[in-house]
């Protein structure tokens, strides 16, 4: 089930590959195809996140807040019962980004497989992909831009290896995070709270996964951010006072 | 508290399974080298480049002596006239380096490095071309690099010639010419003394296998992806097709005589008569597809095939024995002594040595 999930993908990267010519290209536009493919699920987390930012103005909220100011559990349980009275899903922000792993794992190894850096490599790609011109196609040429993108990106500035692409993952995934996370007036809302953890610890996995494994994945990491930060600026649903270090705080 | 714990731990899962197909330094990632001086086999295969008795298939030292995370092995190495082995890294520092076969480190059971040569950008695949005092060894950054092996024993700056796309098969020479294939589809010549290309020839798929000389007609000749079996001038580099094969020739035909054996990844095996230009008889079918090249020995030629299995045929194409191995075997046999040495992927062991009747002698499996 997985291989074959595996080969659409390559499949997938190949067409595009075999009609804009270059690789770098074909992961951005496959990754548009993603976007597009994953957008309910966007829909949802956008959904979900106007749903808790609504919630903060609402006076049975506000009223179990200051009621349970002291007792943690018995506000937490108090909170869950207002979300399943209103329908409200805390997590549902969070999904999308978690749904992203399967995609990502299967991207990566898409990457690695279409892009087949030893003869085995080679010689599966030929077997998984289903055009007719495959034998002029590969291998495929992995060079787009500075990067070779079946492997780690890194600039050389002054001697130094600066992983670039790895710094630009984290910052653009921090900045979706933030611009999609709810504002919370509420001390421990767990929702919230998970948001917040996210945005903090998704650049830090993501920025590693862009230091440690192919710059292709990285490609993807990158266009997916920024089309999210994009998607939810023409929407009007982005909240730039959230890049703000101390907004939520404040609130 | 208890879904922030579900949260890590799918972070968590979601990072280890990325790593996990990082893959790269392990056993079986792809199909190993294979080379031997006669008197012991050795093994290029993940992290560690192992030395093995021809006798007894034991162990006898393995480089490095610890695993290294920047090293990784799958490249033929090449054994110089002076004994040193040679083999390229597909690891990370991109290193070409000699091995000292004869001077090993007591503490760490490891030869010693003669030489390490650090000049190329992308990693070894091909094993290099020994002449005379000259290495060449051809690197998937599409470089040709002509290193000066002096006394054997130390190295200069490389003279580096650019040919373009992924090199991963060993040069060939008749002397004048050094011959070279790339997966960017095509057959370069570069002059053995200048290092001026003199040809530079494009076909309609990749070639990932050397190209053969042979002595009968003079002629080049090179299987590529484009399932074709492709003859070159090698003067001019004027080309032409001369057999459609049925898939992808994948590796270096073996030349017997006048007659070119090579199978396709179909699972054919061809007998090419270069002379007439036509088959000697109808491609026979074993029972797999073909990656690794046709042995050839004295009264038998031997084709291993990705179904693991070995088989004997004579050159009339009828089959005189056959040896399932085990595994899946890519890598071209080779024939040591009396033995003829298999490197089967998938298997609990990592080589087989068969005697001249298909039946096992003995199996290799490195100790951890």
């Amino acid at each position: 089930m997985w291989d074959l999930f595996i080969s659409i993908f390559v499949n997938v990267l190949v067409w595009i590959y075999d009609v804009v010519g270059n690789f770098g290209l074909a992961i951005i536009l496959f990754t548009i195809l993603i976007r597009i493919v994953t957008w309910p699920l966007n829909a949802q987390q956008m959904k979900g996140a106007a749903a808790m930012q609504a919630l903060q103005s609402d006076k049975d909220w506000q009223a179990i807040q200051k009621k349970y100011a002291k007792d943690k559990e018995k506000l937490a349980q108090e909170q869950m019962r207002v979300y399943k009275e209103k329908g409200i899903n805390p997590f549902s922000s969070c999904l999308p980004t978690l749904i992203q792993f399967p995609i990502i794992i299967a991207l990566y190894q898409s990457i690695i497989q279409a892009l087949a850096s030893t003869p085995l490599d080679l010689l599966k790609l030929s077997r998984s992909i289903s055009l007719p011109n495959v034998s002029e196609l590969i291998p495929l040429n992995s060079k787009f831009l500075w990067m070779d993108l079946g492997r780690p990106e890194s600039v050389a500035i002054f001697g130094f290896a600066l992983p670039t692409l790895a710094v630009i993952v984290a910052i653009t995934t921090y900045i979706q995070a933030k611009l999609t996370m709810p504002v919370s007036a509420t001390p421990g809302d767990q929702g919230a709270a998970m948001s917040n953890m996210m945005s903090i610890y998704m650049p830090l996995l993501l920025g590693y996964f862009a230091l440690t494994f192919a710059s292709g994945l990285s490609v993807y990491f990158i266009t997916s951010n920024v089309l999210g930060i994009i998607q939810y600026a023409m929407q009007g649903k982005a909240n730039w006072r959230n890049l703000i270090p101390g907004v939520l705080k404040k609130k | 508290m208890r879904k922030k714990l579900i949260f890590v731990t799918t972070i968590l899962l979601g990072a280890f399974l990325l790593s996990a197909c990082a893959g790269g330094t392990v056993h079986g990632s792809t199909w190993p080298g294979l080379a031997t001086d006669g008197n012991m086999v050795y093994l290029a295969d993940g992290a560690f480049v192992y030395a093995v008795s021809l006798e007894e298939g034991r162990e006898l030292w393995r480089y490095p002596g610890s695993r290294n995370s920047k090293l990784v092995f799958y490249a033929t190495p090449a054994v110089t006239p002076d004994g040193l082995i040679i083999v390229g890294s597909a690891g990370t520092d991109h290193s070409l380096i000699a091995l000292d076969p004869n001077d090993i480190n007591p503490e760490t059971n490891a030869p010693v490095e003669a030489w390490k040569f650090t000049g190329a950008t992308d990693y070894w695949v091909a094993a290099p071309l020994v002449v005379n005092d000259n290495l060449f060894a051809v690197n998937s950054d599409g470089n040709l690099y002509i290193l000066d092996l002096q006394d054997g024993r130390s190295v200069k700056d490389a003279t580096v010639v650019t040919l373009g796309g992924r090199l991963w098969s060993r040069p060939i020479t008749d002397g004048e010419r050094v011959y070279v294939t790339s997966l960017d589809h095509s057959v370069i010549a570069v002059d053995a003394n200048t290092y001026e290309i003199l040809w530079h020839e494009n076909l309609d798929g990749a070639v990932p296998g050397s190209a053969v000389l042979s002595e009968e007609d003079g002629m080049l000749y090179v299987g590529s992806l484009a399932s074709k079996l492709e003859q070159f001038d090698p003067v001019t580099g004027n080309h032409q097709p001369v057999l459609e094969a049925e898939n992808w020739v994948w590796n270096t035909p073996s030349l017997d005589g006048d007659t070119l054996y090579f199978g396709d990844v179909d699972g054919n095996c061809y007998s090419f008569n270069t002379s007439t230009g036509s088959l000697n008889w109808k491609p026979i079918k074993p029972d797999g597809p073909i990656t690794a090249s046709p042995l050839i020995q004295n009264d038998h030629i031997l084709l291993a095939t990705e179904s693991g299995s070995v088989f004997a045929i004579d050159r009339d194409g009828k089959v005189l024995w056959t040896e399932e191995v085990g595994g899946k075997i890519y890598t071209t046999p080779i024939a040591a002594g009396d033995l003829t040495i298999v490197a089967p992927l998938e298997t609990d062991f990592y080589l087989a040595a068969l005697d001249s009747n298909g039946r096992q002698v003995w199996t290799f499996t490195p100790e951890n």
